[in-house]
């Protein structure tokens, strides 16, 4: 049995300061990377009244093209802000299957009023996986990106009409 | 895998008195998801990407930023109580008037040149980051009925996995603005919210100059320790 066990911290808002050089410059998860496919994931963030948010912290971790987690050839982590449209953009590779799971992309967004991180996950195409099968049906949708030429569009409803599915762990 | 919270020991997700939260928290139930791989791994190697930055936030001689220099020993650990080496730590606190160095912040409070107000840090072996810094001051929220908030200092921290990452707010003991914020008293049980006030600790030993404030930070995870079997 193990000696210890503590509770972790509270979660608290990031708050509107959030220093910018932080946000900034962790956005290519493609560069120096020679394998997979790269491209470009994009999206707008949007709360209840529709507004757009600006300098929302979007962080995503995801396997390499041949599904491995950390693998040492692709970092898989990334950190990017939106913009005064509420638009984030990220340049990485296609990730691959990994045991069971379908290729997705992990996203977490900390912002100035949300209280604890939200957890959120993009998928390329509607297929089995344990997370999305999750999800109830009618909202699945939510969670898949949609090809534009070479990016792929991923918006985010935090809350209200078409609200984005998001996990509690 | 990763035990669940008590959602006791951490925030609602619309507070009242926060107008933003009711515009932003989900109005869906959070989905309960399995965890796999691709939860319980993580940027192994994270202070390669972001490095270091700027351990002292104070300054020295004319370089000197305004304010009560202080000393935060922060140890981050996980919920064995065992030290999470390498963990990245971002910091970033207002100066001693109240007023971040920020294009958002538009209090009528003055910048000092003297204090940036932003540092990341990288947790050696026994989990410990260390700060020299000054206290930052309290601040009036905007467009609220009379909500200042309490001294304060933002971490931002990795643990071991994806679902280790947290983000919060230390506290000063002491401070009789911590009774009425409305983030701080968002945890709902005491003690959680006790355990994000630092503790102030003699200085006997260490800088002789600063007040030094100590803080634990608990991240999600653990079993990072060999454990005896029964």
């Amino acid at each position: 049995m193990s000696a210890m066990s503590l509770i972790p911290t509270g979660e608290m808002t990031l708050g509107p300061f959030f220093p910018r050089e932080f946000a900034q410059g962790a956005n290519d998860l493609a560069m120096g990377t020679e394998q997979g496919e790269v491209i470009e994931i994009t999206g707008r963030i949007t709360q209840l009244d529709g507004r757009p948010l600006d300098n929302l912290v979007v962080e995503i971790w995801q396997a390499d093209s041949q599904g491995r987690f950390d693998s040492g050839e692709f970092f898989g982590w990334g950190r990017a802000a939106t913009d005064a449209n509420g638009v984030y953009r990220f340049r990485t590779i296609k990730p691959g299957a990994c045991e069971g799971r379908a290729p997705h992309i992990n996203f977490l967004l900390l912002y100035s009023g949300l209280m604890r991180h939200l957890q959120t996950v993009m998928f390329f195409e509607a297929a089995k996986d344990p997370v999305l099968d999750a999800v109830p049906a009618e909202r699945r949708q939510q969670l898949i990106a949609r090809r534009e030429g070479a990016a792929y569009r991923f918006d985010i409803r935090l809350r209200g009409d078409g609200e984005t599915p998001f996990f509690d762990d | 895998m990763l035990s669940r919270r008590d959602p006791a020991t951490q925030s609602e997700g619309v507070v009242q008195g926060y107008a933003q939260t009711a515009q932003r928290w989900p109005s869906q139930p959070l989905v309960r998801r399995p965890q796999t791989k691709s939860e319980l791994t993580g940027p192994a190697h994270l202070a390669r990407r972001l490095g270091a930055v700027r351990g002292d936030l104070a300054g020295h001689g004319e370089k000197r930023a305004l304010g009560q220099l202080i000393h935060i020993r922060t140890r981050v650990v996980d919920e064995d109580g065992a030290p999470v080496p390498g963990a990245v730590v971002e910091v970033w606190h207002c100066n001693a008037s109240g007023r971040y160095k920020h294009p958002n912040d538009s209090d009528h409070a003055p910048l000092d040149p003297n204090f940036y107000g932003a540092a990341r840090l990288v947790a050696g072996d026994s989990g410990l980051v260390e700060l020299r810094t000054i206290k930052p001051g309290a601040y009036p929220v905007p467009d609220t009925a009379g909500w200042w908030r309490p001294p304060h200092v933002h971490f931002s921290v990795w643990g071991r996995v994806w679902l280790s990452r947290l983000v919060t707010q230390m506290f000063f003991p002491g401070e009789p603005l911590n009774q009425a914020d409305v983030i701080l008293n968002a945890i709902r049980d005491p003690q959680a919210r006790n355990r994000c006030i630092a503790t102030l600790t003699p200085t006997a030993q260490g800088p002789q100059d600063a007040l030094m404030y100590d803080y634990q930070i608990v991240v999600r995870g653990r079993g990072a320790t060999p454990r005896l079997e029964k």
